[in-house]
């Protein structure tokens, strides 16, 4: 087992990791944020997306002990202050959200997109989130909500 | 935790900071050892002998450098930085980057190496039929001596790569090319993103002034035990110029050089049919960017 130190949405977490213990494993199963969900484990659902330094990546797809060091956001951590992000409004107004399932994947795929890009086109928009898969929605009210959000933020 | 279970459950963990630490723990690891970069097949492919993860994610191998003799590319590169990279943006290069860009989804992209890809050796590696017609040069660290592979040479059938257990690929190289060479990939799959390809080619010549082709480099994945060139196909073409029904009996040519499978994606029959038709697509693709280049200039 290895000890290391998270940096998990601005607080500092000590934890004790086994070489294979990925990322997500560690963050739900340890660390409690459930808000990272369990899909495939594969990397081809993306319902455990995460933040790293900014980046979308699959958290069930990076080890543990590889995150240290680095600034992990789950999703709950793109609300400030609790205060939900434009995105979560523009998901709950648009109706972006059945099961839930994949939602917070979604929301990291967009708030990485916006974060790089704040006027994406719908393709674009697309393509961001090609690496989440929605059983419920079709994608329809996702890609308004994220264009929405970008049209709102950039009044 | 018993290996008896075939479980992949590693034991040690390990974060180098230089490359000949990194030859050493596989030296002394052997075959339960195993480099880590981005983990994205790595940690599907759970194989239960690893008892060692070496991560190579901190020796500085992340680079797209570009110089008088040509590009080189670091081995834990991600794909996602060599899709945005503006050193790979401009043809002839840029294959690998449009690679780069259909390989499995952004958030994997993220993670996943073009080294990863390349020792993967699967049959789809798609980042190699576009190495295959650039004529890379693969740069290799060992126990006592670095050497050099070319990307020809390195993969040896279906999982199955050129490197000694004890050696790590470091940098991928791209020579120099000549003027008025054009070079194109397309890959195709079923869906979007995340999936195998079916068939990909990527394809390279130039164009003399007398408009007849040379150096030409057809290269096909997934239709193959490896990644592979259509060296029929490219004498035909060579020496001459592209006309249609040419081109036409090229991509033919290429279609019969090929060994596809039929598996739960598609029929050998249906990857034999769109060999051919990307074969020719890209190369009326790759020529139109010779033509392109020229009114640029």
């Amino acid at each position: 087992m290895i000890n290391i130190t998270l940096d998990v949405n601005n607080e500092r977490y000590q934890v004790e990791v086994a070489a294979y213990h990925t990322l997500r494993d560690v963050l739900r199963d340890k660390l409690g944020f459930t808000d990272v969900k369990n899909g495939c484990s594969e990397g081809e659902c993306g319902s455990c997306a995460v933040l790293v330094d900014g980046k979308p990546v699959t958290s069930c797809l990076m080890l543990a002990a590889q995150a240290q060091g680095k600034k992990i956001t789950t999703p709950r951590g793109i609300a400030t202050d609790g205060k939900l992000h434009p995105l979560q409004e523009k998901f709950i107004e648009y109706g972006a959200s059945q099961c839930g399932y994949c939602t917070p994947g979604m929301l990291i795929s967009a708030k990485a997109l916006l974060d790089r890009n704040p006027n994406p086109t719908e393709e674009e928009v697309r393509v961001a989130i090609s690496g989440n898969i929605c059983r419920c929605t079709g994608y329809q009210q996702i890609v308004e909500a994220i264009m929405a959000t970008a049209a709102g933020m950039n009044k | 935790m018993s290996k008896a279970n075939n479980l992949f459950r590693p034991t040690e963990y390990f974060k180098p900071t230089s490359v000949p630490e990194v030859v050493k723990l596989l030296a002394q690891y052997g075959e339960k050892g195993s480099p880590i970069a981005g983990g994205t097949d790595l940690l599907v492919m759970k194989e239960p002998q690893v008892e060692a993860l070496i991560d190579i994610t901190q020796l500085g191998l992340s680079y797209i450098k570009s110089d008088a003799q040509g590009i080189k590319i670091g081995a834990t590169t991600t794909l996602a930085d060599i899709e945005a990279s503006p050193v790979l943006s401009k043809s002839p290069y840029s294959i690998i980057a449009q690679a780069a860009h259909q390989m499995g989804t952004p958030l994997v992209r993220n993670l996943g190496t073009i080294g990863g890809n390349i020792c993967n050796a699967l049959p789809s590696a798609d980042t190699m039929p576009s190495l295959l017609v650039l004529d890379a040069i693969f740069h290799v660290a060992g126990p006592d001596t670095k050497r050099s592979i070319c990307a020809a040479d390195f993969c040896l059938g279906v999982r199955k790569n050129a490197l000694e257990t004890r050696e790590l690929l470091t940098e991928i190289e791209l020579p120099v090319l000549p003027p008025r060479t054009g070079t194109a990939f397309i890959k195709k799959g079923r869906v979007a993103a995340a999936d195998l390809s079916l068939a990909s080619v990527a394809v390279r010549l130039t164009m003399d002034k007398d408009n007849t082709c040379r150096d030409v480099r057809i290269a096909l994945g997934a239709v193959a035990p490896t990644p592979l060139r259509a060296k029929g196909a490219e004498a035909l073409l060579s020496g001459k110029e592209p006309k249609d029904e040419l081109l036409k009996q090229v991509a033919a040519r290429a279609s019969e050089e090929i060994k596809p499978i039929s598996d739960i994606r598609a029929s050998a029959e249906y990857r034999r049919t769109l060999s051919r038709v990307i074969v020719e697509l890209a190369l009326r693709e790759a020529i139109g960017n010779i033509t392109t280049q020229n009114r640029n200039t």
